[in-house]
């Protein structure tokens, strides 16, 4: 075969052509286009967040889009093609340095964002998400409410439960301290407030549990565990004051149950949030011990009720 | 005949005043951007990695966010400093293969001058939080416009080079150098939606298939021909013998355009996009192994038994690395399109180690050897350092294999931790270390840019007495023309 320039150029572009129709102009064609059952139409104000998330990058570390093989944030929804309708641009994403943001509407409060926005580290201490402050509130304000935006119908319910509770939970707080606690321990099942840690306090255990507060808890409860970390003056309710549990021991006997709960589920209308994917029980229970020990000076871990121990306790960490 | 390689680019290139200097040196305008660009390029690069190791390192600087400092850094690398240098590189061989001018120098400075334009164009709106967000595509449509222009402008300028050739035979370079235009200015004006200029993008889900259509035209359509083009024409010169086989040529070059324009989906693998889509990028990905190793057998076998000529040279030392580089991204490159592997690489660092070995391992390492083996041929006098040249061929090896290293070794981590179950920000403490590597190996990189700057500019503006080499290798283009042809 001779490359006469005909040949070549004819022939480059031809061949070229031919696969823009079929990988490009056929899908065009072909593709239905149809809003999917969580679709909604964006507002004005998320759709300038768009162009927020947009123009500063976000999507080199967030993806828009869950797979089957997922576990984290907004796994319960794999993405469907009709998630996207209308959104201009609808960019997908092509890494995960961050979580997957697609379904985040609702899963946090706007205090959360406004503070996380400020500065990841607050509410994230191990993030490498950039600081926005520089942004400006508006930008912020903007942003945020785009992100909430995300998951279309089923953001706004977990929206609307954040309120619903939100509400709830600033009453609470305004009743004072105790009546605060009172109104938190009421919402938990009754079983896990009848229950001790059932795992020792044992010194390697609190350090293992410290380690985990330092990575996840330090910036909202403060490094003495009064709630005033660095993300405390955004958020309201503030984070809690864990000294003060030492007056509400239920039965002035359990904790450990009371804390497992609500590490793992979060207190939804606040910006305490759960902690179910990111720490698993072993975790849960060490953080429990070390908050219990450190900050409220008392623990009821292995005491009575419990089961038959687990085999890796040993007898002499028990007195 | 001893004028072959002269072209536009006389012993004195330097002369002729202003005017002078602009009636001719386009291609070597185009290399010297390419070396500028590869510094700026890469200190993006290392603000993004400062930030992935130190977050509050540069805290609360609009102009240093990593949102901003990464498109920067991606888009100056590639289309700054490896697409700019084998511009450059085929602005120079083609006229010389063809026994001609470039048509029209002023037409080439007109190139030049808008395609830097255009890669100017991302740090300075990226640093403002202007950008068209969609990755690879991110520059704004003005400079859609002067990217298309300048596109257009090199494509006349190569067609009127070609038939004004003396030289009848067309290289497999010019092949792959012209074409490589031609592909990326048709998919450059669709991939970027450049009809809707104020996203550049199409509403709903259409308009990432668009994105990585284009997003794979990019490194297929116009990177690897380019790197290919330049290879070929250095390759042969330094080992004095014919190209192996000229069939191989002809079969590479259009398995290359049938294969690499279809695979655009395995981007897309697990997003929601039509299944006959995904199965078709699959299947083309595997094909791809066929153009890749089409180029390395011929270009090995041209080599074969001519090592230490290679060796020996420090312009074809690059050429040879890069093609090695090439061999295993391509062997990388489809065993990661296959959809179970995918499940563990897709959204981590693996791909990001795989775009560096690609775009600076394969597409860099031969722009650079062939802003060696050029340079001597454009101002007639050897380098200036042939040290100077090794030592950068030490420096960027050294970063990029660590690179390599460190990112698959991380991405690895990332990639079975979310497997297992484990959430993204657990996972951050892990990869803190590699982090740290990644950015003393990129420190390495970048100081191969600066000495390469350095030793271009020397080379360029060497004094009048160093003596002018012959042009002795305007011989072997009658060696390139393969007979059969
Ligand atoms: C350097 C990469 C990076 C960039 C850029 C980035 N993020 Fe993040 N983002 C992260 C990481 C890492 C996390 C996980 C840790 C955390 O929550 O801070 C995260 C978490 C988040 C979360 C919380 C997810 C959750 O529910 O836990 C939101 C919301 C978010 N990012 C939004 C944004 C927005 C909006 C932008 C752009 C203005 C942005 N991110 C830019 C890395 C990044
Ligand atoms: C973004 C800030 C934030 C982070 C991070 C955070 N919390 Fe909280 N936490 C809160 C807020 C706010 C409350 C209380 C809200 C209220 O008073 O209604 C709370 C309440 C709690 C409670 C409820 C105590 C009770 O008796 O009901 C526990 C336990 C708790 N946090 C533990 C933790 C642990 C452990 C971590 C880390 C793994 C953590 N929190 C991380 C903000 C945070
Ligand atoms: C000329 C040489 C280089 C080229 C061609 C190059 C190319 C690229 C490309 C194509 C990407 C995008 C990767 C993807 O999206 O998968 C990228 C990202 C990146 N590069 Fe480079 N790069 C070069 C040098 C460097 C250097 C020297 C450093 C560090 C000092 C660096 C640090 C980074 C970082 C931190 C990212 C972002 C990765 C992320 O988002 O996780 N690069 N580079
Ligand atoms: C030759 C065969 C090749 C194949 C089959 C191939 C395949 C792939 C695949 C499957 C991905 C996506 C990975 C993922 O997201 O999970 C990818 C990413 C990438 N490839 Fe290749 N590749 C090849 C060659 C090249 C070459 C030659 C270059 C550049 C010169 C290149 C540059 C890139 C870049 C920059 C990315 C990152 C895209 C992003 O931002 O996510 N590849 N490649």
């Amino acid at each position: 075969m001779k490359m006469t320039p005909k040949i070549f150029f004819g022939g480059s572009i031809l061949v070229w052509a031919a696969s823009i129709s079929i990988m490009v102009i056929f899908p065009v064609i072909s593709m239905k286009n149809k809003p999917s059952e969580i679709w909604r139409p964006m507002t004005e104000k998320e759709k300038e967040g768009l162009k927020v998330y947009v123009n500063n990058g976000c999507s080199y570390c967030h993806s828009m889009y869950i797979r089957k093989v997922d576990w984290g944030i907004g796994a319960e929804r794999i993405a469907r093609p009709g998630d996207y309708y209308g959104q201009e641009p609808a960019i997908l994403g092509s890494e995960r340095t961050g979580p997957d943001l697609s379904q985040e509407g609702g899963e946090h409060t706007d205090d959360w964002h406004k503070a996380h926005f400020i500065n990841p580290r607050f509410t994230r201490p191990m993030s490498v998400m950039p600081s926005w402050e520089f942004l400006g509130e508006d930008e912020i304000e903007k942003l945020t409410a785009y992100i909430q935006s995300l998951g279309g119908k089923d953001a706004d319910l977990r929206i609307a439960r954040q309120k619903y509770w939100h509400k709830q939970a600033i009453e609470a707080y305004k009743a004072g301290p105790d009546s605060n606690i009172r109104w938190l321990h009421s919402k938990i099942p009754d079983g896990w407030r009848k229950m001790p840690n059932p795992y020792p306090a044992t010194e390697a255990s609190v350090s293992r549990g410290k380690n985990m507060y330092m990575k996840f808890c330090i910036n909202c409860h403060g490094p003495v565990g009064d709630g005033n970390g660095r993300a405390a003056p955004y958020l309201n309710p503030p984070p809690l004051n864990f000294t003060l549990l030492r007056r509400h021991l239920e039965d002035d006997k359990y904790i450990g149950g009371i804390l497992y709960y609500q590490i793992m589920n979060g207190i939804t209308g606040t910006s305490m949030p759960y902690f179910k994917k990111d720490l698993e029980s072993e975790k849960i229970w060490d953080i429990s011990n070390f908050i219990a020990k450190e900050f409220i000076g008392y623990t009821d871990s292995d005491t009575e009720p419990k089961g038959i121990d687990a085999s890796y306790e040993s007898e002499k960490e028990k007195e | 005949m001893t004028d072959n390689f002269r072209t536009g680019n006389s012993p004195n290139f330097q002369e002729g005043g202003l005017r002078g200097f602009f009636s001719k040196n386009s291609a070597l305008a185009f290399i010297v951007a390419g070396s500028a660009w590869f510094i700026v390029g890469t200190l993006y690069g290392l603000f993004s990695a400062i930030h992935l190791m130190a977050p509050e390192f540069f805290n609360n600087i609009p102009a240093l966010v990593f949102g901003r400092v990464r498109p920067s850094h991606v888009n100056t690398v590639l289309y700054g400093f490896v697409v700019t240098t084998l511009i450059g590189l085929g602005m120079y061989y083609t006229p010389a293969l063809l026994k001609t001018k470039l048509w029209s120098e002023p037409l080439g400075w007109v190139s030049l001058f808008l395609w830097n334009i255009t890669v100017l164009s991302g740090p300075v709106f990226f640093s403002m939080g202007m950008s068209q967000g969609r990755e690879y595509t991110e520059y704004l449509w003005p400079f859609d416009v002067t990217f298309m222009i300048a596109i257009v402008t090199i494509i006349i300028n190569l067609v009127m080079t070609i038939i004004h050739r003396k030289e009848y035979v067309l290289y497999v370079s010019i092949w792959y150098f012209v074409a490589s235009f031609i592909w990326i200015g048709g998919s450059y004006f669709i991939g970027n939606v450049m009809w809707r200029p104020s996203t550049g993008a199409l509403p709903g889900i259409l308009d990432s298939i668009f994105l990585w259509f284009y997003a794979h035209a990019l490194p297929g359509l116009l990177l690897t021909p380019l790197a290919i083009g330049a290879a070929y024409f250095i390759i042969p010169r330094v080992t004095k013998t014919p190209l192996f086989s000229h069939t191989l040529s002809i079969v590479g070059f259009w398995t290359l355009v049938t294969f690499y324009s279809h695979i655009g989906g395995h981007h897309l693998l697990q997003a929601p996009i039509p299944h006959w889509l995904k199965t078709m990028s699959v299947v083309d990905s595997m094909m791809m192994f066929i153009p890749v190793i089409i180029v390395i057998v011929n270009l090995w076998m041209t080599m074969r038994g001519r090592g230490n000529l290679i060796m020996a040279d420090p312009a074809a030392k690059w050429v040879a690395m890069g093609l090695i580089w090439y061999l295993i991204v391509g062997a990388q490159g489809s065993i990661q399109s296959i959809p179970q592997i995918q499940k563990v690489t897709h959204f981590n660092n693996w791909t990001v180690a795989h775009a560096h070995i690609a775009v600076l391992g394969f597409s860099g390492f031969i722009a650079l050897g062939g802003v060696w083996h050029v340079i001597p041929l454009i101002t007639r006098r050897k380098l200036y350092s042939q040290r100077l040249a090794n030592l950068q061929f030490g420096l960027v090896m050294i970063g990029l294999t660590g690179f390599f290293l460190v990112l698959t070794i991380a991405g690895l981590i990332q990639g079975e931790a979310w497997y297992n179950g484990e959430t993204v920000y657990r996972v951050l403490p892990q990869l803190q270390p590699y982090m740290i590597l990644r950015t003393i190996f990129g420190l390495f990189i970048i100081s191969g840019a600066l000495v390469g700057f350095y030793n271009l500019i020397r080379s360029i503006r060497k004094p009048k007495e160093y003596p002018y080499i012959s042009a002795s290798h305007a011989v072997i283009i009658e060696t390139q023309k393969n007979p059969e042809i």
